[in-house]
């Protein structure tokens, strides 16, 4: 068994019913780290880009990283890879919880989804042992019926990763469940799951993941864990307060996007931020597998709201997305709007940017009132129940107007004439940070190779949360594109090893080399890691080019660069694109049109 | 013993893979020593590991003596030399905390890794202490006794 990996994925024909292990291509591993990169690697070899997201010929890739299942902190990710059906582009989302190491303990480093079930059905993985079982009764169910169901089935110790009815009936922005309340959210896993007809992969494992060279690691992990108790921002920030403490921050510089990004302050901000949570309805913080700083928020609303309910959340890209963006304060609200979301198995971020533009092209008089009779609420900024109401809508595509929710903010805004109201990236919703008020960041919801997201390379580290010393000016658009490739490296490395982006706040990237080293047992450098990641990162571009994407598509709405963003303290701000996404181009090695040039593609062995 | 504080735990359950690490030099749960049990509609979290009970129905049911308890500290060891892999401590425990390693074909229980305990170590949520009950009696009643004034 290598270290690090147990060296088998498992291959499964959804069509004809076939679970078939092979051996994990090792040399890929060594140039891709795992998870985000090897499971893109995998899927560019095996399938058309240029196929429908939603046919059988897309591949949903689950994939794990060397990390995956040891103690390294926040070593317990996995990631979901495919085509995407919202961007048409590739996706590869990030979730925690316990499913990722149960699969690695099970024996299996990724595993390969092909094909299209006839019926609805569910694996159930027992170490060795894979059954497909029909999922008939479970179709419909909610993801937490789901997995109590399935443990019943199975075993009680098992960890299961599934759809709710949103991936069902292929809203673009379904995600995958895990462990009741992790999401792999965003690009719509969720819906080419659904689109195989497999409501879920149930998971035991009693083996074992081993290491190269045991004093080495065992030392690292020790070290990096005080590094992870040392560093303000993964012990005080992310432990007291969650990702909701960017709430207060980014409400008072002004770059909170409010009412589909039309302010950048939120009167109400004080109602849903982290320090309120914490105050209020915060029950006890919760950690992913192997993670020390425990950032997951166990929730229960007030009780003194009509919006009861408990489950975990909301993360701060929740409470902007449900909350701000749609000018909801009210705490409760977005609390079950955020339960609702998980149980229907649908992107927070997208969901509620989704109903943002809606709630402004029915401002500015664009949808009509017959397209709204099953509403039974105002389309209106700051009315909670139609935040919940569209919810329910989207994930069962109840009527024209469900549908056309389903379909992502991108298209419903195309349909109603307006496209450029919708505030993303390649037909996916921005995160909760303005880019006018961080430069970098607009580059980055540009170039990012899975659409609108702050995940691939996120420039606020160096424009706001740096020491001042060694911070760019975040109203500048200089020195954005070196800076944000470098970033966009970083995050590629943490996304493949298997480890959390957060525990990179306080583990800089030499020290995950150390850990994968040690891991591995496998020889490499700092500068070698940040070549995997412009492998990685130029693998991703290849595919969405083969998918059809161009330069047009590394674009911002119309708000971002013509209209400035005014209160707090940026004002008269917009982003200059054009001139950051030349350097960028540059700097990559890329020709105008955004395509790696054979000499790029050469230095980077990418064939 | 290893004293659990349940309200810490997040569940992040770094102790199971440390002790594996420590024991056995792999990382697997299913050899852990310490179980945390995540009941997640409950909202409750529970670290449970030997309690090297006083009267301890492991060590009485062991037919080969191989369980024994240390006169001065009144820790319960397994003796992997006499161990036969019955698994009768196992079916006696009443917290099912005796694990098996398939492998050796012997039962182990928590042996405080002789006296540096990793469960403890890595809990960054100071979830688990390594301490005497005895000693921490007062404390633990004063935590109880003011728990409610916290909470209020």
């Amino acid at each position: 068994m290598p270290h690090g990996w147990t060296g088998k994925i498992l291959r499964v024909d959804l069509t004809e019913g076939r679970a078939t292990p092979e051996d994990l291509n090792m040399p890929w591993a060594r140039q891709y780290i795992g998870g985000r990169g090897l499971g893109t690697r995998y899927l560019y070899e095996e399938m058309d880009p240029s196929a429908d997201a939603l046919s059988p010929e897309n591949k949903v890739i689950f994939a794990t990283g060397p990390m995956t299942g040891t103690y390294a902190p926040t070593g317990g990710r996995y990631m979901v890879i495919c085509k995407s059906p919202l961007t048409g582009a590739v996706a590869c989302s990030n979730s925690g919880g316990y499913w990722g190491p149960e699969l690695k303990f099970a024996g299996y480093d990724m595993i390969i989804l092909e094909g299209r079930s006839p019926n609805p059905v569910y694996l159930w993985i027992n170490n060795d042992g894979v059954e497909f079982r029909d999922a008939s009764h479970l179709w419909g169910k909610n993801t937490e019926e789901s997995e109590d169901t399935i443990r019943r089935e199975t075993d009680p110790q098992a960890r299961i990763s599934g759809i709710g009815v949103a991936g069902e009936k292929l809203n673009r922005f379904a995600c995958i469940i895990n462990d009741k309340s992790r999401a792999a959210g965003r690009s719509g896993v969720g819906a080419a799951m659904g689109s195989k007809n497999i409501k879920a992969i149930a998971v035991r494992g009693t083996g074992a993941v081993e290491v190269a060279d045991q004093l080495k690691f065992g030392e690292l992990v020790f070290d990096s864990m005080r590094l992870i108790n040392e560093s303000p921002t993964t012990s005080k920030a992310l432990r007291g307060m969650g990702t909701a403490s960017t709430v207060a921050f980014a409400n008072s510089i002004g770059m909170l996007p409010t009412n589909n990004f039309q302010q950048g302050q939120f009167e109400l901000a004080d109602n849903v931020s982290g320090q309120t949570i914490a105050n209020t309805v915060l029950r006890r913080n919760k950690g992913c597998y192997a993670c020390p700083i425990g950032c997951a928020r166990v929730t229960e609303t007030s009780g003194e709201t009509k919006w009861k309910g408990h489950g975990e959340g909301p993360e701060y890209e929740t409470i902007f997305g449900l909350g701000t963006d749609c000018g909801v304060g009210e705490l409760d609200a977005v609390l079950y709007a955020n339960y609702a979301c998980n149980l229907y198995g649908i992107d927070t971020i997208s969901a509620g940017g989704t109903v943002a533009v809606a709630m402004e092209l029915r401002e500015r008089g664009y949808i009509p009132d017959e397209d709204l009779a099953d509403l039974g609420t105002d389309l209106k900024f700051g009315n909670a129940d139609a935040v919940i109401r569209c919810l329910e809508m989207m994930t069962t595509r109840e009527g024209k107007f469900g549908d056309l929710l389903a379909e992502g903010g991108y298209r419903l805004a195309e349909h109603y004439g307006h496209a450029e109201l919708f505030m993303g990236s390649k037909k996916q919703d921005f995160a909760a940070y303005d880019p006018r008020a961080a430069k970098g960041m607009g580059l980055g919801y540009a170039t990012s190779n899975r659409g609108g997201c702050h995940m691939r390379g996120y420039s606020m580290k160096v424009e706001w949360f740096a020491p001042m010393e060694e911070r760019l000016d975040p109203f500048a658009e200089e020195g954005k594109a070196a800076a944000l490739i470098k970033l966009q490296h970083d995050a590629a490395g943490i996304d493949s090893v298997g480890m959390c982006d957060f525990s990179a706040y306080a583990v800089p990237p030499e020290r995950q080399v150390e850990l994968y080293e040690t891991c591995t047992g496998e020889e490499t450098s700092r500068e070698e890691w940040d070549e995997i990641g412009e492998r990685i990162w130029n693998l991703e571009r290849l595919f969405n080019n083969r998918a059809g994407l161009t330069r047009q598509d590394d674009s911002l709405p119309p708000r971002m660069t013509e209209e400035p963003l005014s209160g707090g303290a940026v004002q008269n701000q917009v982003v200059a694109l054009e001139g950051m996404l030349a350097e960028y181009y540059r700097l990559r090695g890329w020709d105008d049109d955004g395509n790696p040039s054979a000499e790029t593609l050469e230095r980077l062995n990418i064939q | 013993m290893i004293l659990a504080h349940p309200d810490k735990c997040v569940a992040c359950h770094l102790c199971e893979g440390a002790c594996s690490f420590h024991h056995d030099g792999v990382f697997q749960p299913t050899k852990s020593r310490i179980f945390v049990h995540d009941l997640v509609d409950e909202q409750t979290y529970v670290p449970v590991t030997c309690f090297h009970c006083a009267d301890a129905p492991c060590l009485s049911n062991c037919p080969t003596n191989a369980i024994t308890r240390d006169a001065d500290t009144g820790q319960i060891a397994i003796n992997d030399d006499k161990c036969i892999g019955c698994k009768m401590c196992m079916v006696a425990c009443p917290f099912s905390v005796i694990g098996f390693n398939e492998d050796k074909n012997v039962s182990h229980n928590c042996d405080f890794c002789g006296g540096d305990p990793q469960c403890v170590k890595i809990c960054t949520y100071d979830a688990l202490e390594f301490t005497d009950v005895e000693s921490n009696e007062w404390m633990i009643r004063l935590d109880e006794a003011e728990r409610p004034r916290a909470e209020a």
